[in-house]
């Protein structure tokens, strides 16, 4: 009997460990693979900057593709990793000294993830930063978010 | 005791695989876009292709570890691959190899798995527009 308490009592520990790295491991994958899609979208789309409502919109736009992995998602979109909003993630333009933006830095700005035994908690991480190789337009606006596909961020302005 | 740590390890060391790879996939795709945002027919053209994935600060290993041995290879016709090209005129292509990204192999090792796993990435963009090929 105290064989079998001892022996439990490390495996029931091996087996939460396990679980904590692997789950853990499998979020932090899945916002690498989110940031990195954002990253790449946000690299190519036309810059836009006619006023500072269409910068924030255009960061929208990318804030929206790593969560929902669509610009303009649906209402009732869920997102690619559980519990990660548009407010976690982070979207930082380099610009050159004329202002026109030379590369784009996607990264998650604060997330955890509940692994059951323990919380891990990533902050500015996973992070990418992509050289911006799309238009720069700086008088034509973003296109209203409040069309026909309304998304979670963009649709209350 | 052995079973309990393969499966630590397959959870552990290849969770980390993972990540590692899809890391360095991300870094060779805006590697390669950078280097060919650069290409413009010249010479100095190909060393500010350079210069862009050098600085490039992405990172890989949950993002703690630098990418080494980094290999940028240019090209006009996407079948003859050339890192020091002597004719930049015809230039369109880069591509950027991330060849040698060596993950230390915490548990698998211990029932017979490698010390170590090679990870290796590679990406291709042409340029006019800047988008990735390959």
């Amino acid at each position: 009997m105290l064989e079998l308490a001892l022996s439990a009592a490390v495996m029931v520990s091996f087996l939460a460990g396990t679980f904590q790295f692997g789950y853990t491991f499998y979020v932090y994958n899945q916002l690498v693979t989110a940031v990195g899609n954002g990253a790449r979208y946000a690299a190519t789309r036309t810059y836009r900057a006619a006023t500072a409502q269409d910068v924030e919109r255009g960061a929208t736009a990318i804030r929206n593709m790593v969560v929902f992995g669509d610009a303009r998602p649906a209402k009732d979109a869920t997102p690619a990793v559980a519990n990660l909003t548009a407010n976690q993630v982070d979207v930082r333009w380099t610009k050159d000294p004329g202002g026109v933006p030379t590369a784009v830095d996607v990264s998650i700005r604060e997330f955890s993830v509940n692994a059951v035994f323990k919380t891990f908690k990533f902050t500015g991480r996973p992070g990418v930063e992509f050289p911006y190789v799309g238009k720069y337009s700086p008088s034509e606006n973003e296109p209203d978010p409040s069309g026909d596909k309304p998304g979670p961020l963009g649709s209350k302005e | 005791m052995l079973l309990l740590l393969a499966v630590l390890g397959m959870a552990f060391d290849l969770g980390r695989i993972y990540i590692a790879r899809n890391e360095a996939q991300i870094f060779t795709d805006a590697a390669s876009m950078a280097a060919a945002a650069k290409l413009d027919g010249t010479a100095a053209g190909i060393a500010r292709a350079r210069d862009a994935v050098a600085n490039l600060p992405d990172r890989w290993n949950l993002g703690t570890s630098e990418f080494k041995g980094v290999v940028i290879e240019f090209s006009a016709d996407g079948a003859k691959w050339e890192s020091d090209p002597k004719d930049a005129s015809g230039m369109k292509l880069a591509r950027v190899i991330a060849p040698d990204n060596n993950l230390e192999i915490t548990f698998l090792r211990a029932v017979g798995g490698p010390e170590r796993f090679r990870i290796a990435a590679r990406s291709a963009a042409a340029k006019d527009p800047v988008r990735l090929i390959e």
